[in-house]
């Protein structure tokens, strides 16, 4: 077991590693540069050259990625001169508030498409799994965007009900106090995934309702809710846990049409505005922090199978 | 011990009489209904099972066995409903009754074992929770109490450290395992009525006949009647009181056991028996050919009228497709208008005259349409005749040496020699770790096949002998020995020499549809050996595959059909087809007829057999069924555990056995000679197969010979002339005639009539 976290955790050194690698050489061939996007339009050519030359952007990118890599390893992610502040005092300041509506959005998710997955499964090809079939693709095909502009008129203009904005507190705390702004970034941000993880949760439960041992447990004489609900779930559940383990690299990314539409600042809109202003240091910690996240989601949800499901013996090496 | 009484005592047994049914079927129709219509699975069908009785139910794949077990049992698959008649059990109409009392009848008043233990068990629930399960919902008994019960019938079914196994997963037991806790599952109730669906079709024979004696003593001890459906004529003949043979939907036949198989009258039941291989071989060694039933079942979502084996009949009148036939009243009852007559000569007798008229009869698929097209003056085939023909060892260099002791007929040179063959797979480990030990699959393993001979490699799953298949057409590459084909050391060739050579052994697989691109017609699967070893232009290609067509029975519009539109039979045939495309010298058979039923199994064995007369093919026939190597075998070789522990004569090795594990293995096959159970030199093995990971030292059956001593921890060598043995007490010494095989083998099939008497 030890072991294999050791194999697990090495293998994933090196996918973060080449990540960096990746990620630093797209940024440095984009057209354009840091410079003139903080400089502004104004700056002459020598200004340009000087911010350069001081931010080493003049040098080979080789070069450049090892000055990145000794400050990383030193926990320096380096320090964005647009935001005027170090790149993880920007991200720990926005983090927190993503994880809180990734969260809450996903424990709804989970918490409404499980047994609407197994509503569908037992009552499969008629109305009730017709209707929610019908409803997800309908959800999973809306553009999220529109979606949010539907519930905004709706909920705050149509019928005011709940405020059209996320809440704006700086902190975690504030943020969790104001729970009525919370709701349409939530609500929104959950739909879909509801529509993705019911669809699975239903034709894993399918499968698993066709098997053999479901028969056996009828054959007990056991009655339908006990069929279901203790012998299929379980094993029907499974693979929402390979679809959690995905999903954490997201909790971490933010979701950004949701971030802007409900202006909420969180690493969405972080990653996205330093995108436009090609500020560099913040969009390679963004990505290094969601090359971590992809990798240890992996690795979790390996884990958890193993916790779940007795078949699954991790082995010391994964090949 | 105190579980026995308490046990029989939770069921309340209302009616212990023995005149009253325990379950009657009364006029029982089952839909099924699918996306192309409706399925008549069941039609009319009536059984009667007494208290404390064995009905054997058996058919062929189709007859609607399992359905009628399923819809006993309330556990129709998607779709399925019972529409019309009676399912009376202990008085009461099950269809007339509340669901929630019908469910509480099935947990605690019946229990029902499935086919395949290795997924009829929940993957994620411990042993103990699943097996005490029904207790705990039908019988309020407490988390405990439960606990303690489900270790109690773990032991009572043979389980070894039942309370260690109570916390054990599924996936950590063996099938023969699994299939003792399924068992012990449906009897944690003590249940009136027993339905054992296959429960043994997935185990090695050894297992089987474990499985098979603990149900009959678990049946007296409880006192319960027993319903055993399977395919498999020998396990209802050792097994069962009354028997009810199936077919399309109907019950054609029943009677008391030995009765039906002294003097079965229904024309399918006849025709069934004497397509069993063991049927087809005489007392004095020479093998008829089989007996094979043209045709197919019939499609029963279509409306059919009459009897409903006409089609397939060789007795059949028009009289026959018109009228609908009923079962016959008394003890023996059956619905044929033209019965074998009641005092019928043994099967045998009638076989020899009856059989070639209706192959040649046959309907569009049989195989006898054959020998004409096979003489067309097609370029390909001319050649292949031609090659055939010629003596086809004449020119071949004598390269092999006259290995080792077997030199039987020196003239002809083997076609296939394998030498000290072994085979390891790394366990476990991986792509950064040395691996944690070695699976010994082959272990020193040699043979010689001659051209135009058939070799049979008998075994239980797990001893090696798909492995040798594998290794020898070069799939895979031995560990050590070498593999000589017509000469040559196969290992020593490389890049064309090598390819030309695998045009000299071709593989027949198991399950012929997976192993075809179902994306590819069949023209294009026959056409890819040659275009792989650029045999001829695309018009010669064009002729091979007419003339393979013919030379295994089927027309030739199958070639713009793809592999989902044939039966299995038809799909086994469109395999050899492939194998022999390349006008090979010895095909491999790796189960070739094991996923058919009997009556196909017959056609495909006899056109192996006859193209084997016509191509001079050398067989290696691998086959965990005894009685089928039996049959096409020349010569057995005996594998345990990765090692050859006999080989011989077939003859030889089935009736006089020298190592006690083939005896074992020939005991454990069941027969369709009733009595024959009664009658078996009783070396019965138990326990389970050792693992290959970590095999005895030795011998390595000794771990669970009855004979072993201190000298067998010493590996015995092969030894002996025509019958070899690798065993240091063999049973018998070699037998230099041929005078063997009259007490103990595999008899025909109405040899010993005296079943009845025995029950």
């Amino acid at each position: 077991m030890v072991r294999y976290l050791i194999t697990r955790l090495g293998q994933a050194l090196v996918v973060v590693l080449l990540v960096t690698v990746i990620a630093f050489l797209i940024l440095h061939l984009l057209p354009g540069g840091a410079a003139r996007a903080t400089l502004g339009k104004e700056a002459t050519l020598e200004q340009l050259a000087a911010f350069n030359h001081e931010m080493g952007y003049d040098r080979p990118w080789i070069q450049q990625y090892g000055m990145f890599m000794q400050r990383l390893l030193q926990g320096d992610l380096g320090y964005s001169y647009q935001l005027n502040q170090s790149v993880s005092e920007a991200i720990m300041q926005r983090l927190p508030k993503t994880m809180v509506l990734s969260l809450l959005s996903t424990l709804l998710a989970i918490v409404v498409a499980i047994p609407l997955g197994v509503i569908q499964a037992v009552r499969r090809n008629r109305w009730p799994d017709y209707v929610i079939t019908s409803l997800s693709l309908l959800a999973y095909a809306t553009p999220i965007f529109f979606l949010g502009l539907m519930l905004i008129i709706l909920f705050s203009q149509v019928w005011p009900v709940l405020p059209p904005e996320a809440p704006q507190g700086f902190t975690v705390a504030e943020v969790l106090s104001d729970p009525a702004g919370l709701v349409l970034p939530t609500v929104t941000l959950a739909i879909v995934t509801i529509a993705v993880y019911s669809r699975y949760v239903r034709s894993s439960m399918v499968d698993n309702l066709n098997e053999n041992y479901v028969r056996t447990a009828r054959s007990k004489g056991l009655s339908e809710r006990r069929v279901v609900l203790r012998h299929t779930l379980r094993n029907g559940l499974f693979p929402v846990i390979t679809l959690l383990g995905m999903y954490l690299p997201a909790l971490f990314s933010g979701a950004l049409v949701v971030e802007s539409l409900f202006n909420y600042p969180g690493m969405g809109q972080l990653f996205w505005q330093a995108a436009l202003k090609r500020d560099f240091p913040i969009l390679l910690g963004v990505t290094l922090i969601i090359s971590i996240a992809t990798v240890v989601g992996a690795l979790l949800a390996d884990l958890l199978y193993a916790a779940v499901d007795p078949r699954v013996r991790l082995r010391r090496s994964a090949s | 011990m105190t579980a026995s009484n308490e046990l029989t005592r939770l069921g309340p047994a209302p009616d212990q009489s023995g005149t009253q049914p325990l379950l009657e079927l009364r006029d029982l129709d089952t839909d099924i209904a699918l996306r192309r219509g409706t399925v008549h699975a069941l039609d009319g069908v009536d059984l009667q099972v007494m208290p404390g009785e064995t009905l054997g139910v058996v058919g062929e794949s189709g007859s609607g066995k399992t359905m009628t077990a399923l819809s006993i049992m309330g556990l129709l698959p998607p779709g399925g409903r019972v529409t019309g008649g009676e399912i009376r059990f202990e008085g009461r109409d099950l269809r007339s009754l509340p669901a929630d009392e019908v469910r509480r009848i099935r947990g605690v008043r019946m229990g029902m074992v499935f086919q395949d233990p290795l997924t009829s068990l929940n993957p994620t629930m411990r042993i103990g929770f699943q097996v005490a399960e029904p207790l705990r919902v039908h019988q309020g008994v407490g988390k405990a109490e439960a606990r303690e019960r489900a270790i109690e019938i773990l032991r009572r079914v043979g389980m070894p450290r039942p309370e260690r196994i109570v916390d054990n997963y599924p996936h950590e037991l063996s099938g023969g395992m699994r299939q003792r806790v399924a068992i012990a599952m449906a009897l944690v109730c003590s249940p009136r009525l027993l339905i054992a669906d296959e429960p043994t079709t997935a185990l090695d024979v050894t297992t089987q006949r474990q499985i098979l004696e603990l149900i009959d003593d678990l049946k007296d001890e409880f006192g319960m009647a027993v319903i055993l459906v399977t395919h498999d004529l020998g396990v209802i003949a050792g097994r069962a009181d009354r028997v009810a043979v199936m077919y399309a939907g109907r019950v054609v036949e029943t009677a008391a056991t030995g009765e039906l198989f002294r003097s079965p009258r229904h024309r399918y039941t006849e025709a069934l028996m004497e397509a069993l291989p063991e049927s087809a071989i005489r007392d004095d060694g020479a093998h008829a050919r089989l007996y094979s039933i043209p045709g197919l079942p019939p499609d029963l979502s279509q409306p059919l009228t009459g009897c409903r084996f006409a089609p397939r009949c060789r007795y059949v009148t028009a009289e026959c497709r018109t009228t609908e036939v009923t079962l016959s009243t008394g003890p023996h009852q059956h619905a044929c208008l033209h019965p074998v007559p009641a005092t019928a000569p043994a099967p045998l007798a009638r076989t020899a005259p009856a059989a070639p008229s209706a192959d040649a009869g046959g309907t569009p698929p049989a195989a006898d349409d054959r020998t004409a097209p096979a003489s067309a003056a097609e370029p390909v085939a001319a050649s292949a005749a031609k090659a055939v023909a010629a003596e086809p060892t004449a020119a071949e260099p004598a390269v092999a040496p006259a290995a080792g002791s077997a030199v039987a007929e020196p003239a002809a040179a083997p076609i296939l020699s394998v030498r000290g063959l072994v085979k390891n797979y790394p366990a476990g480990g991986g792509l950064w770790r040395r691996s944690a030990g070695q699976v010994s699959a082959v272990a020193g393993v040699s043979f010689e096949v001659r051209p135009g001979e058939t070799f049979g490699l008998v075994g239980e799953s797990g001893c090696g002998k798909s492995t040798i298949g594998r290794l020898v057409v070069g799939l895979e590459t031995p560990t050590a020995g070498q593999i000589v084909l017509d000469g040559t050391d196969i290992a020593t060739l490389r890049g064309r020499e090598r390819r030309r050579m695998h045009r000299q052994v071709q593989l027949m697989f198991q399950d012929s549809y997976a192993a075809m691109n179902p994306r590819m017609r069949v023209d294009a699967i026959l056409a890819e050996p040659l275009e792989i070893q650029q045999v001829g232009n695309a018009a010669a290609r064009r002729a091979r595959i007419a003339t393979l067509l013919d030379q295994v029975g089927l027309s030739r519009r199958a070639l713009e059909r793809y592999p989902h539109e044939f039966s299995g039979g038809q799909l086994q045939r469109i395999g050899l087809a492939r194998s022999l495309a390349l006008q090979p010298r010895l095909i491999v058979g790796d189960e070739p007829v094991s996923a058919l039923d009997v009556s196909i199994q017959a056609q495909v064995l006899n056109l192996m057999r006859d193209l084997q007369q016509e191509l001079g093919l050398a067989y290696v026939f691998i086959s965990h069924d005894l009685s089928v190597v039996d049959y096409m075998a020349d010569r057995i070789g005996v594998m345990y555990l990765g090692k050859l522990v006999e080989v011989g004569p077939a003859r030889e090795v089935v009736r006089a056995a020298r190592h006690p594990y083939t005896q074992a293995l020939i005991d454990a096959v069941p027969t369709v000679t009733p009595n024959a159970e009664a009658a078996r030199s009783g070396i019965a093995i138990r326990g389970e197969l050792p693992s290959a990971l970590n095999p005895p030292t030795g011998c390595r059956f000794r771990t669970r010979c009855p004979f072993a001593q201190e000298i067998c921890e010493t590996e015995p060598p092969l030894t002996g002339g025509v019958h070899q043995v690798a065993c240091h007490f063999p049973l018998r010494p070699e037998s230099t005639a041929s005078t063997a095989g009259s007490a103990d083998g595999v008899p025909a099939v109405n040899a010993v009539p005296s079943a009845e008497a025995a029950r």
